[in-house]
């Protein structure tokens, strides 16, 4: 046991200063960035249209509100947990928003509340997950997965599968573009630098990585769980509030249906992102990339003339691919570890 | 403890066994399941006298068929303490692969039938490979192959949808064997079939002692991962022969069937008792977790609420009854 | 010296077991005090009495010469006790930084929030590491991204980030490269000097005369001795470690030995078992000795299939096999009753019959089929032959004592009727009566003409039960003894003494 880890220590010696660089270097994140890069440039020469202006902007628009919604996906992954009822929530949400924006025209409160409630109602359910979840042990699978099914049930019931048409011109939020710029994209930087640096520097952004790492000694350095798990969801709930708004105002008319299969693209973008699964590890930079990463292959699908109905196949065999190795990294590393 | 240790094994009597009998089943999950089940389909019979005709209840046996040949399966893998999420993508791939084996690549029907069941068989053998042998977590590659299964049914069919099958096609999906319909013939033999093989045999014990403790079911000799290979392709092949026998019935093979059918099946096994963390349930009690959910429905669309809302009742019926199954395990011991 | 920590007539027991019986123990700031007992002498349960974990059943804890009790680890951290365990308790996706002060980062009160005070935290963590002569380690650094060696160095670090007074190292040396180790040793030195007090417990004794000032003795739960590290030897250690009478409880019987059932020849798996060959004849009981951690339980499943051999050869009955599976060594009359009970020997939530029959479903069952009132007969049965109290077959297999439970793992491996028994363990944890039932079986499967193979801890166990005695350290056999020439000093010093060479020879081989 002593003699594999010699002769491997040895060379490890003498290389580790460049390695532990390289390897610092070479990290999820930027890995996507190169495949983003990669793959742009790909179609570009396929197809040179592919890098218009309004080509590049239209896509990262696209991006943005799956990149927020990734945000909290990330962290409830982090943490362990998973959760399904993104998508009808997403849906839910932002039909709440576009009823009260009519309401609102219609007189008596002001407009922004049309972008506030969504946020609550948004914390108020997830915190709902996040305590059966947390504190009545009942996995995160089987409870969003049956609140995906009440709330996409319960937005067909009230709305009967109407679209809401005629939605105030000052609530169309996602069509401004101060500076040339959608405001979506906006939205998505800022929320990702500052999630990340909460994530990487906050006392709670550090317990989430031990709860989903190492729960055993996270419990022992007195770090609470219950209550950890609770502030994951909660937050997840706010940011899928966000995302619901720029969903929402992104057209002139809201769907208020459930866009079928939008939380898996939410979960393949922060898997792809490098959040195992398995919990403890991931950046939400990686799962902003992730989300720009599968609309520059989405986008690039057309350019390259790519049917769009393989989309979701590719995304099944990117989120098997990313799995697959994060479990030979982590067998790698528990190899060595052992010694 | 030395006085109940003391008591020779076969002196209880008859009576105290049939106590003891009736009390097990009527705090056992099927026994309150069933219970409720009754209570529902009274209130329903007193609601529209269309409820309880014969003739109603072999149409809601009908529109049950497809979800409850993928709960038999999911039965065994929750016992397992695996999950399938993939079941409704595998039942529209191989929907979609049947109507493209015959449509587009003009292979005789027959052949067609067998190569869309077959297909679904491999789509379940890939997720038990990838659990077995690269030890992806069920729930992970499942999920996966949600995604990847579906996306081949889209990418195959390009969203086009197959019809014009010829007559007999139709014969098993909507045609009656001694005065029944057909779905609840095979359904019969199914549900007959998986039950006993669950509480019968090796096998069935094997799936048991790998959901209580697997490492110790492998320390006995129990060939665990072939069981669970085994399991996994099972719940490709019938999600198969589900969607062969749904193409039939309605007549065309489209790419979106079955989308979210997952969660019916998911909440009808757990409703009928079966531990989501694995090591126990029956097959009795899916069944009455399925009738369950159908009497719910049913009773919701004669109330006037429309189709798609009915998913809020199995939502909410999926949580309730993990919440009751952890209470009631808790009062248990 | 005035100590600062100071037992006095500790005890403790476990269900089954008296893991500790009136110990005493104290040390003195900048001593190393080394602990030292064979597995099961009661060295973890004392550390975890110090550290907090368990609270004695009786005796006194003083701290400063002040009485003290712990209710959990925090109180005692509080009080400047840290531990090292040998399985690191570190979280990977964290920096080196974040590890050291897990749980008490240097932060303010800004409003609702709780914030680190980053700087502060980076800067402390690079002193710390400096105080220690580490100089080459980037606190910002991911500790997923460190080896084995600079893991333990954080954790040392952590300890002295709480101020620890008392440093314990459970077995510090155990996964460390010799480059490491002397880099530990440095360390412990560098403490030492800096007045704190070091619990050292190890198994390599010549690290306790390398580092050690004292060291106290522990065996069965009994406190035998302590002494200055000048004034004792490793024989007189050794010795004091192992000196047990042997007893009367194990009534071995003489069994005629007769032909090899298992010969494995050069088995190898990657990384505990190493080049091993060796026979086990009908009727013979083998005995195999060896630390933990030296590839005993580690062979027994390699032979079982549960890690099937990389290399090498296996026999059975004269025949050679391949074992990739223990379905497939059940079938050519293999039994194992592992090590732990369980989690590997049992499905605890599952009744007594169908444990007995979890290995003969086969042939138990028609096409398939479970033949139920066959399995209740077989259940009965072994309830009878090996007197396990419960009150029906139907009992959970979870409510019964741990020898009872024990009872019904070694009736489940009998009902496959093997030829070859492997018992990793057969009597850990279990009571005296209970145990020299499970012997006194033993002997008489032998006699029947079993081939049994018993991995133990124990050396009466060994000493008393097995015609021949193998000794394996470091994932070889190192030593072999008739039951004759058996003593518990040379199968101890077979076991501990690491002699340097033997080293080198192991290193050299794996190298290649």
């Amino acid at each position: 046991m002593t003699a594999t880890t010699q002769s491997a220590s040895t060379t490890a010696a003498a290389g580790s200063g460049v390695r532990a660089r390289l390897s610092g270097f070479f990290n999820q994140d930027v890995v996507l960035a190169l495949l983003v890069v990669t793959l742009t440039i790909f179609v570009w020469l396929v197809n040179p249209r592919f890098l218009a202006q309004r080509n590049v902007l239209d896509m990262l628009n696209n991006s943005s509100y799956i990149a927020v919604a990734a945000i909290g996906m990330t962290m409830v992954i982090i943490s362990g947990n998973i959760d399904i009822s993104v998508g009808s929530l997403i849906g839910l949400l932002a039909t709440i928003s576009g009823q009260i924006a009519i309401g609102a025209q219609d007189g008596g409160y002001p407009l922004w509340i049309a972008f506030i409630v969504p946020l609550f109602v948004g914390a108020l359910i997830e915190a709902f997950i996040g305590f059966l979840v947390a504190y009545l042990r009942i996995p995160s699978i089987v409870v969003s997965l049956g609140m995906f099914s009440i709330l996409k049930g319960a937005l067909i019931l009230w709305t009967n599968g109407v679209w809401i048409y005629n939605l105030p011109d000052d609530f169309m939020l996602a069509q401004q573009a101060p500076l040339g710029v959608p405001v979506p994209i906006y939205f998505m930087v800022i929320l990702t630098i500052l999630a990340a640096l909460w994530m990487k520097y906050s006392a709670t952004g550090r317990a989430i990585y031990a709860v989903g790492g190492n729960r055993e000694a996270a419990r022992l350095s007195g770090i609470s769980e219950k209550a950890t798990i609770m502030k994951v969801f909660i937050i997840n709930g706010v940011m899928v509030g966000i995302a619901s708004i720029l969903f929402a105002t992104q057209f002139n008319a809201i769907q208020s249906t459930v866009p079928p299969g939008l939380e898996l693209f939410i979960i393949t973008a922060s898997v792809v992102g490098g959040v195992s699964i398995l919990g403890g590890t991931g950046t939400v930079i990686g799962s902003t990339l992730g989300s720009i990463l599968l609309h520059v292959i989405r986008f690039g699908m057309q350019f390259v003339d790519v049917s769009q109905y393989w989309l979701q196949a590719v995304q099944g065999i990117l989120i098997l691919v990313t799995v697959m190795v994060d479990l030979l990294r982590r067998r790698r590393q528990s190899y060595s570890g052992r010694g | 403890m030395a006085a109940v240790e003391q008591q020779p094994l076969q002196t209880e009597t008859f009576g105290q066994r049939l106590r003891a009998w009736l009390t097990r089943l009527v705090i056992s999950q099927e026994g309150i399941l069933l219970i409720i089940t009754i209570i529902a389909m009274l209130v329903l019979s007193t609601q529209s006298d269309r409820f309880l005709t014969a003739r109603n209840l072999t149409r809601e046996a009908v529109l049950l068929f497809e979800v409850a040949m993928m709960a038999l399966p999911m039965t065994y893998i929750i016992i397992t303490g695996g999950i399938d999420l993939s079941v409704g993508s595998i039942f529209g791939m191989s929907a979609i692969i049947l109507g493209f084996a015959w449509q587009d690549a003009g292979l005789p029907l027959e052949l067609a039938i067998a190569i869309g069941i077959l297909s679904g068989m491999i789509a379940g053998f890939v997720n038990g490979l990838f659990i077995v042998r690269v030890g992806v977590p069920p729930l992970i590659m499942t999920l996966a192959t949600l995604a990847l299964y579906r996306g081949m049914a889209l990418g195959i069919s390009q969203a086009r949808s197959a019809r014009g099958f010829p007559d007999w096609f139709y014969e098993v999906g909507r045609g009656d064997f001694l005065g029944l319909p057909w779905q609840i013939w095979i359904l019969g033999a199914a549900i007959l079939i998986s039950a006993i093989v669950l509480a019968r045999t090796s096998f069935g014990r094997g799936l048991y002692a790998i959901g209580n403790n697997e490492l110790g079911a492998r320390f006995a000799g129990i060939p665990v991962d072939r069981y669970k290979l085994i399991i996994y392709t099972f719940s490709g092949f019938m999600s198969g022969v589900a969607a062969w026998i749904f193409t039939s019935r309605v007549s065309t093979t489209r790419s979106d069937m079955g989308t979210g059918i997952e969660l019916d099946v998911i909440a009808a096994v757990v409703l009928g008792g079966t531990d989501i963390f694995g090591g126990s349930g029956t097959i009795a009690g899916t069944v009455i977790g399925l009738i369950l959910i159908q009497v719910l429905k049913s009773g919701l669309l004669l109330s006037g609420v429309k189709g798609d809302a009915t998913t809020v009742m199995v939502g909410a019926v999926l949580i309730l009854a993990i919440l009751i199954n952890n209470l009631v395990g808790r009062f248990r011991s | 010296m005035e100590p600062i920590l100071q037992l006095t007539n500790i005890s403790k027991r476990f269900p089954g077991v008296q893991a500790l019986d009136g110990v005493h123990f104290d040390i003195c700031p900048g001593e190393v005090h080394a602990l030292v007992g064979e597995n099961g002498a009661g060295k973890s349960t004392m550390i975890k009495i110090i550290s907090g974990v368990h609270r004695p059943d009786s005796g006194e804890i003083r701290i400063d010469g002040q009485p003290v009790e712990f209710n959990n680890p925090r109180e005692a951290t509080e009080r400047g006790i840290a531990t090292i365990y040998q399985e690191l308790s570190l979280y990977p996706e964290l920096t080196v930084a974040e590890n050291i002060f897990m749980g008490h980062a240097p932060s303010s009160q800004v409003g609702p929030f709780r914030k680190i005070n980053w700087g502060e935290m980076f800067d402390r963590a690079q002193e710390i590491l400096a105080s220690l002569n580490i100089h080459d380690m980037d606190v910002r650094r991911k500790v997923g991204s460190l080896s084995v060696g600079n893991r333990q160095r954080v954790e040392i670090a952590k300890a002295l980030s709480i101020n620890a007074r008392i440093l314990i190292m459970d077995e510090p040396t155990a996964s460390l490269t010799e480059a490491d180790v002397e880099r530990l040793f440095e360390i412990v030195r560098l403490l030492r000097e800096r007045g704190v007090g070091i619990i050292y417990i190890s198994h390599r004794l010549q690290e306790v005369f390398e580092l050690g000032d004292r060291v106290t003795v522990l065996r069965d739960g009994q406190y035998i001795d302590t002494k200055p590290v000048s004034e004792t030897t490793e024989d007189e250690l050794i010795s004091m470690m192992v000196g047990r009478t042997i007893d009367n409880l194990f009534p071995k019987l003489p069994s005629e030995v007769r032909e090899p059932v298992l010969e494995v020849r050069d088995l190898r798996r990657r990384p505990s078992v190493r080049g091993v060959s060796m026979q086990v004849r009908a009727g013979e009981i083998v005995g195999l000795a060896g630390l933990v951690g030296s590839g005993r339980s580690e062979l027994a499943q390699t032979i079982f299939g549960i890690t099937p051999a990389q290399s090498g050869e296996i026999f059975v009955n004269g025949q050679k096999v391949e074992i990739k599976t223990p379905a497939q060594a059940v079938k050519l009359g293999i039994a194992y009753v592992p090590e732990d009970r369980g989690t590997q020997g049992l499905i605890k939530e599952m009744t007594i019959r169908e444990n007995v029959s979890m290995a003969v479903l086969p042939e138990l069952a028609r096409g398939g089929f479970i033949d139920f009132a066959r399995e209740k007969t077989l259940a009965q049965e072994a309830i009878q032959q090996l007197n396990i109290r419960a009150t029906s077959v139907q009992q959970i297999v979870a409510k019964l004592s741990g020898g009872n439970q024990q009872k019904v793992v070694v009736s489940k491996w009998l009902a496959s009727k093997p030829r070859l028994l492997i018992m990793d363990e057969p009597t850990r944890g279990i009571d005296v009566g209970a145990k020299a039932e499970i012997h006194r079986l033993m002997s008489e499967l032998a006699v029947q003409g079993i081939a049994i193979l018993m991995i133990s801890s124990e050396l009466p166990e060994i000493l008393g039960m097995s015609d021949r005695i193998l000794v394996m350290r470091e994932g070889r056999l190192v030593a072999e003894f008739s039951r004759d020439e058996a003593t518990q000093e040379n199968i101890a010093a077979a076991m501990m003494s690491a002699q340097m060479e033997n080293n080198h020879l192991v290193m050299e081989r794996s190298a290649r």
